[in-house]
């Protein structure tokens, strides 16, 4: 059997490791200044833990590896912590819900908080989530009753009530942080000042409340941060967008000169207030790491799809949610919700956009993957969340044939771009560390999920939900601060018009490039 | 009324330099102690480690018995070092063994702190003071004296004189610390143990006899330091011991034992790997610092593969026999674990341990390049310590070692 992709990992990786010090035997005594420096500059220190789970082990090396460790226990997702405790910041929302359930089926411990804004942003903006989800309270009771789990949850405000979180942080001790709970919406920051300070400041200063809690409270627990791939923007040029640092052997020439660029941080081109508020939360995070010795994985996120996980198809009562309004639904999403409601799917612009996209399920498995497998002390990196790069255009047509599916009749509209952004650009992503250092294997096919949702969507009860919400599906806000509706470019049957691929869609995988160049046909099955 | 009894540790102090400084006037109280009672050369443990001669010394037993075999030993099954601490000891110290009240201060190897009749103050290694002090009621006192447990040896690395300004910080405060429990406190026996002599030992071995050397008198001057709080034992109350748990000499030179393994063929290292989990599957020995020898034997190490263990014994010996340095031999003796050590827990023992000729410090980091290094520090242990006790010869074994020091006190107690 192949090792785990985890095995080789050690106490130095392990949230349990406590450190202590420095000891020079050589000179038979101890150091007290600072870990980090000492290990790197002084080949002659000997780092020393104690191990939370294991105190009989007394002080000693972190080198035991997870699969020596008899508190690693063997999964297909690789060596777990047993009972690894794990606190999902952001826990009522559409990524949350579904980790909190998979992770707590697992074996994991869960805890999570949430402030309820999804809830209360979205019916802000007159909508609803169309597949009907309960409260979190009953939530927590179905998964109770119906997966036998225990979630502990907290309503805290991380911005604002930054002491009940550490409070709740000081009572569960978390071995990993999930932190999802930031806006996850570029119109809605674009919306006035107001939607803009309110999603800078509960992203960017909220996170960095988040990571002064944990130096002070748990600082050996990792953080498994959500960022974007909008972080990045489409670079013009069609360079590589690399997974946030530049690989060792890129090179800057100028003037006839060069240096390496290895290891620096790659530039970031975000395209709205809210991804702006992305990129600060990067280079907080980065800081972080650098300052306090803290670890986290920066997770740059294609735009996430789809309605099923595993657990979440036990029981209706399980269910994430699903937003198709302007503001928090995503593309894919919105597209299936359009092609239910009879609305021509809304493309912007030339709608040859490029993006990296990655399904529920499969961002699940990563994340699974990357709490198991925690950073080094100190260590800051970045992973880019991606199964795929499709161009717009390619999604509705791939839409609209499932649709047909279905019975029915999906119509593709261009509209004018709201967004400042080019819509047409070339695309290469470098998605390597997922499969090659976390064995991740993606499961989900975009038909086959497209599939699923229409059926979640067109059942009358959801149905019905979508019917009723209907007029916040266009688009009206501008990136220019007016809220029209977006003049009609044109309208067309799908497959009736050739979008040549002129620029380069790309997606770096370790199994060599381009697996899903082909588009949608090869992995639309 | 029984005498209290008084045990005075000076870590790594030698018989010869005892005698010499006592001979020299530099250290007067120590002379006239000296004179009233029997001083003598004390065997550390094999090897002259403090972490395993101290232990011998509260135990009264020998390393198989008492289990400490070294500052590291390695966790069973894994190739991570342990740094084994007061819980892993296997025997009683003796503050354990009755209802007498104790002050223990300084001793290494007994951190964590554990409860017992009286006030114990961890040496090193003890890394963190909440846990290093029993009771903790005390903490804030330690504070007041600005105590600490060891002296940052790192600073000796940036710059040797913030070295020597901590090492009499860390001195004057245990002084300080000494007189308070031994005035306030009711006590029966009251064992205190200097460190910061070892530490200065290292670094300055050479300040000693130079008289030229920049900090020949500081190093004078720490002993003069000792001698003043010698001075104020009134040696006709107690019963009193002092001693040290090993010697020191000159360094010439620093021997990278598994160096020399590597060059022989015995280790053979993954260098993709960190530290010990570097030991690959053609590996058949190992040392650990000092200079114990495990061979990787099958089932016991994850890449273990020894199943011969004499062959491998038998060819380790006759290489390192062979192993000189500028026409010298570096290796003095070659003992097996069966030669030196007995009890229950022999198993843990290193399979060979080496003591190595005059001024060769043996030593076992790994990734060295060289087999022979010459670094900063300019003294190294050896296996002579001394020992004093206010009491006839014929109280003390002929050639005492670190494992009749508990029998002595006894003797003296039942006196």
């Amino acid at each position: 059997m192949n090792k785990r992709h985890n095995c080789d990992k050690t106490c130095w990786n392990c949230p349990a490791a406590i450190l202590k010090g420095n000891v020079d035997f050589r000179a038979c005594g101890q150091s007290k200044e600072e870990i980090k420096k000492k290990v790197e500059e002084n080949p002659n220190l000997n780092m020393v833990i104690e191990c939370a789970r294991r105190p009989e082990l007394g002080h000693f090396e972190p080198n035991i590896t997870f699969e020596q460790c008899p508190e690693w226990i063997e999964t297909k997702y690789g060596y777990m912590l047993k009972e690894m405790r794990v606190m999902i910041l952001g826990i009522d929302g559409y990524l949350g819900w579904p980790l909190a359930l998979k992770l707590s089926k697992l074996g994991f411990k869960v805890a999570g908080v949430d402030n309820y804004w999804r809830r209360d942003m979205v019916m802000e903006k007159g909508s609803h989530t169309a597949v009907p989800i309960q409260r979190m309270t009953q939530r927590l009771q179905s998964a109770k009753e119906i997966l036998g789990t225990n979630i502990e949850f907290r309503k805290i405000d991380i911005r604002t009530e930054l002491d009940k979180l550490r409070e709740f942080m000081e009572e569960f001790k978390p071995e990993s942080i999930v932190h999802y709970a930031e806006i996850p919406s570029a119109p809605y920051s674009m919306v006035d000042c107001n939607h803009a300070l309110k999603v800078q400041d509960n992203n960017t200063l909220g996170s960095l409340g988040v990571l002064f809690a944990m130096k002070d409270i748990v600082p050996e627990s990792s953080m498994v941060k959500l960022g974007t791939m909008g972080e990045y923007g489409a670079p013009l040029t069609g360079r590589p967008i690399f997974e946030g640092m530049f690989p060792a052997d890129a090179v800057l020439q100028w003037d006839g000169r060069e240096w390496s660029m290895g290891g620096e941080m790659t530039p970031r081109n975000p395209g709205s207030f809210y991804h702006v508020g992305k990129v600060q939360d990067t280079y907080n995070v980065y800081e972080a790491c650098r300052y306090w010795w803290l670890r986290s994985y920066d997770i740059m996120q294609g735009v996430i799809y789809g309605v099923h996980t595993k657990e979440m198809a036990e029981d209706k009562r399980l269910r994430t949610r699903f937003d198709f309004d302007e503001w928090f639904g995503t593309v894919i999403n919105r597209f299936v919700a359009q092609a239910v409601l009879g609305i021509p799917l809304t493309i912007y612009g030339k709608g040859e956009q490029i993006r990296g996209f990655i399904g529920l399920e499969d961002a699940m498995q990563c994340m699974i993957r990357l709490i198991i497998s925690p950073p080094e002390p100190g260590q800051y990196d970045v992973v880019n969340q991606v199964s795929a790069v499709y161009r717009i255009v390619d999604l509705a047509e791939a839409v609209a044939e499932v649709g047909k599916e279905f019975g029915i009749d999906v119509k593709i509209q261009r509209l004018e771009n709201p967004r400042v952004e080019p819509d047409k650009h070339p695309m290469e992503v470098v998605s390597k560390k997922l499969e090659g250092e976390f064995g991740l294997d993606p499961k989900i096919r975009l038909k086959e999920e497209v599939r699923r949702m229409f059926k979640v969507l067109t059942n009358p009860e959801v149905k019905k939900r979508l019917e009723e919400k209907k007029h916040v599906v266009l688009p009206k806000t501008r990136w220019n601060g007016d809220k029209l509706e977006m003049d009609k470019l044109d309208e067309y049957e799908p497959g009736t018009k050739k979008f040549k691929l002129e620029l380069k869609q790309q997606l770096d995988t370790i199994h060599g490039n381009d697996k899903e160049l082909k588009g949608i046909k090869e992995n639309g099955n | 009324m029984t005498k209290k009894t008084v045990i005075m540790g000076i870590d790594g102090a030698p018989y010869k330099l005892m005698k010499d400084l006592s001979d020299s006037g530099i250290m007067p109280n120590f002379k006239k102690i000296r004179e009233r009672g029997s001083f003598k050369k004390l065997k550390s443990s094999i090897p002259e480690i403090s972490s395993i001669s101290w232990t011998s010394v509260i135990t009264g037993k020998n390393p198989g018995e008492h289990g400490i075999f070294g500052f590291v030993d390695m966790i069973p099954n894994t190739y991570s070092l342990s740094f084994p601490n007061f819980m892993n000891i296997k025997e009683k110290p003796f503050w354990k063994k009755d209802d007498q009240r104790y002050i223990i201060l300084n001793v290494p190897q007994t951190y964590p702190a554990e409860e017992l009749k009286g006030v114990l103050i961890s040496g090193f290694v003890a890394l963190d003071m909440k846990k290093a002090v029993y009771p903790n009621v005390i903490i804030p006192k330690l504070e007041k004296f600005n105590y600490q447990i060891d002296v940052d040896s790192n600073k000796a690395h940036k710059n040797i004189d913030l070295f020597v300004e901590e090492l009499f910080k860390v001195l004057d405060a245990r002084i300080k610390t000494a007189d308070f429990f031994w005035n306030e406190a009711d006590w029966g026996t009251f064992m205190l143990v200097f460190t910061g002599s070892d530490r200065l030992m290292h670094f300055l071995w050479d300040a000693y006899k130079n008289e030229n050397h920049k900090y020949h008198e500081y190093f004078l001057n720490y002993f003069r330091k000792i001698d003043e709080y010698i001075g104020k034992i009134d040696m006709d109350k107690y019963n009193l011991i002092m001693l040290s748990d090993h010697g020191f000499e000159k360094l010439n030179v620093e021997v990278n034992i598994n160096t020399f393994l590597e060059n022989e063929g015995f280790l053979v290292l993954d260098k993709e790997k960190k530290n010990y989990a570097m030991i690959t599957k053609e590996t058949k020995a190992f040392s650990l610092d000092p200079a114990r020898i495990f061979l990787n034997i099958k089932g016991k190490y994850p890449n273990g593969n020894v199943e011969d263990t004499e062959k491998v014994v038998d060819d380790l010996k006759n290489s390192f026999e062979s192993l000189e340095y500028n026409g010298k031999k570096v290796i003095k003796k070659i003992y097996k674990k069966e030669e030196i050590y007995h009890g229950n827990y022999i198993k843990n023992a290193p399979d060979l341990v080496l003591e190595a000729n005059e001024g060769f410090d043996l030593k076992s980091k790994l990734n060295r390049e060289k087999i022979f290094e010459k670094g900063m520090f300019t003294g190294k242990h050896n296996p002579e310590g001394f020992l004093f006790v206010n009491a006839d010869e014929n109280k003390i074994p002929k050639i005492p070692c670190v494992e009749d020091i508990l029998k002595i006190m006894e003797e003296l107690k039942n006196e």
